[in-house]
């Protein structure tokens, strides 16, 4: 899987010429430290748009049509049980302007804003979020790695069925442009 | 930030805080019976001015389309999602696009870890993803009135443009907790194309949940076992085969005022969802209703023995328990124009269930 994630972050290294000692920060320090402006983040995250790395007959280049070139994430519900799978996941998301920053609510929300007053983590979605040609196959299979054997020989649909790999696609879906997606999650705990 | 990082830590990271240098004791993990002692504070989740829109549209370079489906003759078949949206109500069949709440910030979407002891599965840690939960008459709105005011019912969502009093000057809530939500589908098999289109308005989940826990009984071989409520209520869920640009078409069944409660899976009959090792198929299984002394029952009552009778108030309060049943009820059901009237089906218990998908082709 190749990740290419910029982060238009501005970093701040501060270099300190004192030699003072470390200490601690305690509970009632921190809790005098005030919200930061919090993180603008604009990135682009491809996953196998030309292949992976494997090329076992499975896997492979995505220029060979017999070969599955997107990554696979398999998960299990049961011990020694069958796998579900999201195969064959390849393309790109690009975004601009996800936002992570803490608010502080006393208003609105129809009168439950001054209830509730407290800070929440705000998660605030993208002003443009974008896909080329994204695409995965929700699916199941006998065993996480199409190069693995099933549990079988056994009992299976008319009779019984061999150990060779199975997999059950439901359906492929693939996305492309720009979407619409507002909003803001806020996160906090509750009692 | 400071405070809720502090509240926040716990929940997120509290395994990552690896205590440092001064102890060597030797890690071990926790069993279930240990977790069930937590009873940690849970994650709240409220979604605030959302909308979600996508849709194919080969005009402005979008895709979205499902393959992978094949006809009875062994075609493949293409759905193009024309467009898939979640809005403030009102939306006009996801034209209006208009920012919607979801939960409320007090009594939000949540993630959280139950005792098992305190909801019948003792000794199991059960994580459970809930939205907002119903509450007291006198608190709530009406479930399916879009224009409900507080009292109406025991719905915690409120309808867009709610009017609420700030303190003595009345205000309006436009976003509302109760979003519009559409798929609309277009079914290319061959030369042949079909339009399928789901919208519902004001739509309302309050008092869903599912509960995921480790059933590890020398049966049940480590299954992730569940229990699904879903609670589903609309003043209208439409079906149509109606084009995108003429959505409001007659080609329709509406079904107005629409409530459904969906009850899949109970503490005595989890739910397992699983995948076979041998035919990779989907499976899905509730098992039949049992009790260690169900052999003293005779003739569907107690045998006269203690156990007799302690089996046969299980199975009364299993019977009667309103909590394991499903109900699905259209205040109006209307199909291209022709009014059938109401429609209930009601205490419908899921005694059993054993679904095992397979491919065709095997």
């Amino acid at each position: 899987m190749k990740i290419q994630f910029q982060l238009a972050i501005a970093l701040l290294f501060i270099t300190s010429f004192s030699s003072a000692e470390m200490s601690k920060i305690n509970d009632q320090e921190l809790s005098e430290v005030t919200g930061q402006s919090g993180v603008y983040l604009t990135g682009e995250i491809s996953i196998n748009e030309e292949g992976g790395t494997l090329d076992d007959g499975y896997f492979g280049d995505c220029a060979d049509a017999n070969l599955v070139c997107g990554a696979r994430l398999g998960f299990q519900t049961q011990e020694n049980g069958g796998w579900f799978v999201l195969d064959n996941i390849k393309g790109s998301i690009s975004f601009e302007g996800l936002t992570f920053q803490t608010r502080e609510i006393t208003s609105g929300f129809g009168g439950d804003g001054a209830l509730f007053n407290q800070t929440v983590l705000e998660i605030g979605m993208p002003e443009n979020i974008r896909m080329n040609d994204f695409q995965f196959t929700l699916a199941t299979a006998c065993s996480d790695r199409p190069t693995e054997n099933c549990a079988g020989p056994g009992p299976g649909p008319g009779g019984v069925v061999d150990s060779k790999f199975k997999q059950v696609d439901f359906m492929t879906v693939e996305m492309s442009g720009e979407m619409t997606l507002e909003g803001n999650l806020l996160v906090f705990p509750t009692p | 930030m400071s405070k809720l990082i502090k509240n926040l830590f716990p929940q997120f990271l509290c395994f990552m805080i690896a205590p440092v240098g001064f102890v060597n004791a030797e890690l071990t993990s926790l069993s279930d019976n240990d977790l069930s002692e937590v009873d940690g504070a849970g994650i709240g989740l409220v979604m605030d001015d959302f909308v979600f829109s996508h849709g194919n549209d080969t005009a402005n370079d979008k895709t979205f389309k499902i393959s992978g489906l094949t006809n009875s003759n062994g075609d493949a078949v293409t759905v193009n999602v024309n467009q898939l949206y979640i809005a403030r109500s009102g939306s006009n069949y996801g034209t209006n696009l208009e920012g919607v709440n979801l939960g409320r910030l007090d009594n939000p979407y949540e993630i959280d870890i139950l005792d098992g002891d305190s909801i019948g599965l003792t000794g199991e840690a059960v994580l459970q993803i809930s939205t907002s939960k119903k509450v007291d008459l006198a608190d709530g709105y009406d479930c399916l009135d879009v224009s409900a005011v507080q009292g109406s019912g025991e719905c915690s969502s409120r309808p867009a443009n709610t009017v609420w009093d700030n303190a003595g000057t009345p205000e309006v809530w436009q976003n509302g907790e109760r979003p519009d939500m559409g798929l609309e589908l277009e079914l290319q098999d061959g030369i042949n194309t079909s339009n399928l289109n789901f919208n519902a308005s004001s739509a309302v989940f309050d008092g869903s949940y599912v509960r995921l826990w480790g059933d590890e009984t020398e049966v049940n071989n480590g299954k992730m076992a569940a229990e699904f409520r879903l609670n589903f209520y609309t003043p209208e869920l439409e079906i149509s085969t109606c084009s995108q640009s003429n959505q409001a078409c007659g080609s329709s069944i509406k079904m107005q005022d629409f409530e459904m409660e969906l009850a899949l899976g109970n503490t005595f009959q989890p739910m397992y969802l699983g995948v076979d090792n041998i035919t990779g198929g989907l499976t899905m299984e509730i098992s039949a209703i049992t009790h260690e002394y169900i052999d003293n029952i005779v003739g569907g009552v107690s045998d006269g023995s203690a156990a007799g009778n302690t089996a046969q108030a299980f199975f009364e309060d299993y019977y009667q328990n309103e909590d394991y049943r499903s109900n699905i009820v259209i205040g109006d059901l209307d199909i291209s124009g022709t009014n059938l009237g109401s429609s209930k089906i009601e205490g419908m218990l899921i005694q059993y269930v054993d679904v095992k998908f397979r491919d065709l082709a095997l």
